[in-house]
């Protein structure tokens, strides 16, 4: 493409820099961590291989089973709570409508505040002697539906998803209202000139029209529910009695609190090898419903 | 459209409403908490303070070390911004704009970076820093938020430089200017509004990251805003009306620049959340 004189040495140092950090950074890492994986290791001693006896051991422990249903637990209501709510949201804010930006802006502000403020907030909402949600239950009469909502075995996951449903509902509505504002108007017009409106053109023309967005937004929700740490660390630290431990919070204890390394790393292979299958998966999915 | 009736009117709005309160109610509450009177607070979570407690601010920003944690934030957040931004729009260039061997192959390396959660990588870096005594200082999260939004970033500045004619360069070629010279006074410039994007990008997960920051620092006194105010929130249990003024601190400067910049930061997320 080009002929300057040299160039071939500026590709080269211009992609080197960037290249070593990344490369040193988070790529070796991946394979170090794989490394670790059949190793039996605190980080101090030398280190033993113990071939796949990580792997077997956590397999073994129910506590592990316990964060992979929390895992699927919180994918499935981030599915479920997340995508329609936002579609609903930008199908609602699709038109021209007084204060549509301002409910957009609302609407995103919770995803540009960090997670960790996040899981603060909402732990005083929680709270039980002084907490927001409590306090309004009292005092519109319902004191017996006031409950410990991070402290209660039944309670807590669920809590912790109403949370992370408020925090990312934001995101997927603006990704649909993008979506939905480049079908052309031609394709509304037309729909309206046969009689489609309201309801019935959003099921049968808009949300087909974005389906790929859909889709896109499916496989986001479900990558980025296998890295939720912050949230529960904060507001659970993964208890009480590991209801709501996660993988992340699970590989997070094993390795920094009990200085397992070995251990604690083949958990995380676990975790990037379960998001990268259920990612394939829904993806082979959407494929054979194109078809 | 003119003909749609005055009751779906109020159904959407009242849900918009609706949606628009939740959303904002915890916000609201706990920064008209955060000036009341530990007893005012206990006594009602509900009702307006008395007297507005501005000795909560100044006392939180105090025992919080708010100052401190505010630093480490900015010195970090820009430095690794600034770092992956130029390095990766460097990349970008290269990628963009060059034909060579094993550019494809840069590129999906490059891309691969998004698919990787950075939990299967935090023991290895966790060691890595230890290993070269960089464990605990500023430089062990400058280089990995600098390492994992290069992704982000040289996908960004890739697909916009790629869109450029090619007989940009020329112009400079003509002139006798090098490959970097074109990069700096002729691509760089019209590539404003990407790198726009991708600083705001940067700068928020970037400002909002927690896990290294929990797993690399040790030392308060180099720990980010963040990791600060959770510990201060964890050790300071006895005053929730303080726990309030430090948290709404930190939320004060994050909200002028979400509402100051929104119309780029919503375009910016959706284009950096379409990352599978």
């Amino acid at each position: 493409m080009h002929t300057l004189k040299g160039t071939k040495y500026a590709i080269f140092f211009g992609l080197l820099p960037a290249l070593i950090i990344y490369l040193g950074i988070a790529v070796v890492p991946i394979g170090m961590s794989a490394y670790y994986s059949v190793m039996n290791w605190d980080g101090i001693q030398p280190m033993a291989f113990v071939g796949i006896d990580n792997y077997t051991e956590i397999f073994k422990d129910d506590i592990f089973w316990m964060t992979v249903k929390n895992n699927v637990f919180i994918m499935l209501t981030g599915i479920v709570g997340q995508i329609p709510a936002g579609l609903f949201l930008a199908l609602l804010l699709n038109r021209k409508m007084r204060g549509a930006g301002f409910f957009r802006t609302i609407g995103f502000l919770p995803v540009v505040i960090s997670s960790v403020m996040v899981s603060l907030i909402w732990g005083m909402v929680y709270n039980t002697e002084y907490g927001m949600l409590n306090s309004i239950l009292s005092s519109i009469g319902l004191e017996s539906w006031r409950q410990n909502w991070l402290g209660d075995t039944s309670w807590s996951l669920i809590s912790i998803s109403i949370t992370y449903i408020w925090q990312n509902c934001g995101l997927f509505m603006v990704i649909f209202l993008a979506a939905l504002q480049n079908i052309p108007t031609e394709v509304n017009e037309a729909a309206e000139l046969d009689g489609a409106t309201g309801f019935k053109k959003s099921m049968l023309i808009t949300i087909p029209m974005i389906r790929g967005t859909i889709l896109v937004t499916a496989v986001y929700s479900i990558s980025n529910s296998f890295r939720v740490f912050d949230l529960i660390q904060i507001m659970t630290g993964g208890g009480p009695a590991h209801v709501t431990e996660v993988m992340t919070i699970y590989m997070y204890n094993n390795a920094f609190m009990n200085m397992r390394f070995g251990y604690g790393s083949a958990v995380s292979v676990l975790i990037l090898l379960f998001s990268l299958i259920v990612v394939s998966i829904v993806n082979r999915v959407a494929k054979e419903k194109d078809a | 459209m003119e003909k749609k009736s005055l009751t779906f009117k109020v159904f959407v709005y009242s849900f918009l409403s609706l949606f628009a309160i939740v959303n904002v109610f915890p916000l609201f509450w706990m920064v008209v908490d955060s000036f009341k009177t530990e007893q005012e607070y206990a006594a009602n979570p509900f009702s307006f303070p008395k007297i507005l407690q501005f000795s909560n601010y100044s006392k939180a920003w105090e025992v919080a070390n708010m100052s401190t944690y505010f630093v480490n934030s900015i010195i970090i957040t820009f430095v690794s911004l600034i770092v992956t931004v130029l390095l990766g729009a460097l990349a970008a260039y290269f990628l963009a704009r060059f034909q060579f061997k094993l550019r494809g192959f840069t590129y999906a390396l490059f891309l691969l970076g998004m698919l990787v959660p950075i939990h299967a990588t935090l023991i290895p870096i966790f060691m890595i820093m230890k290993e070269i005594n960089l464990l605990d200082t500023h430089l062990s999260l400058i280089l990995p938020y600098t390492a994992f939004h290069l992704s982000l970033t040289v996908f960004i500045l890739e697909g916009f430089m790629r869109g450029f004619p090619k007989d940009l360069e020329e112009s400079g070629v003509m002139d006798g200017a090098g490959v970097f010279r074109i990069f700096w006074s002729i691509i760089l410039p019209i590539t404003r509004p990407a790198l726009a994007t991708v600083i705001i990008l940067n700068f928020i997960y970037n400002w909002n990251e927690y896990l290294f920051a929990l797993v690399l620092l040790s030392s308060s006194a180099l720990k980010t805003l963040p990791l600060g105010l959770s510990n201060f929130v964890g050790v300071e249990t006895a005053s929730l009306t303080l726990q309030m003024a430090a948290i709404t601190i930190a939320l004060i400067p994050i909200l002028i620049f979400y509402l100051l910049l929104q119309k780029q930061l919503v375009n910016g997320m959706t284009a950096g959340s379409v990352k599978g």
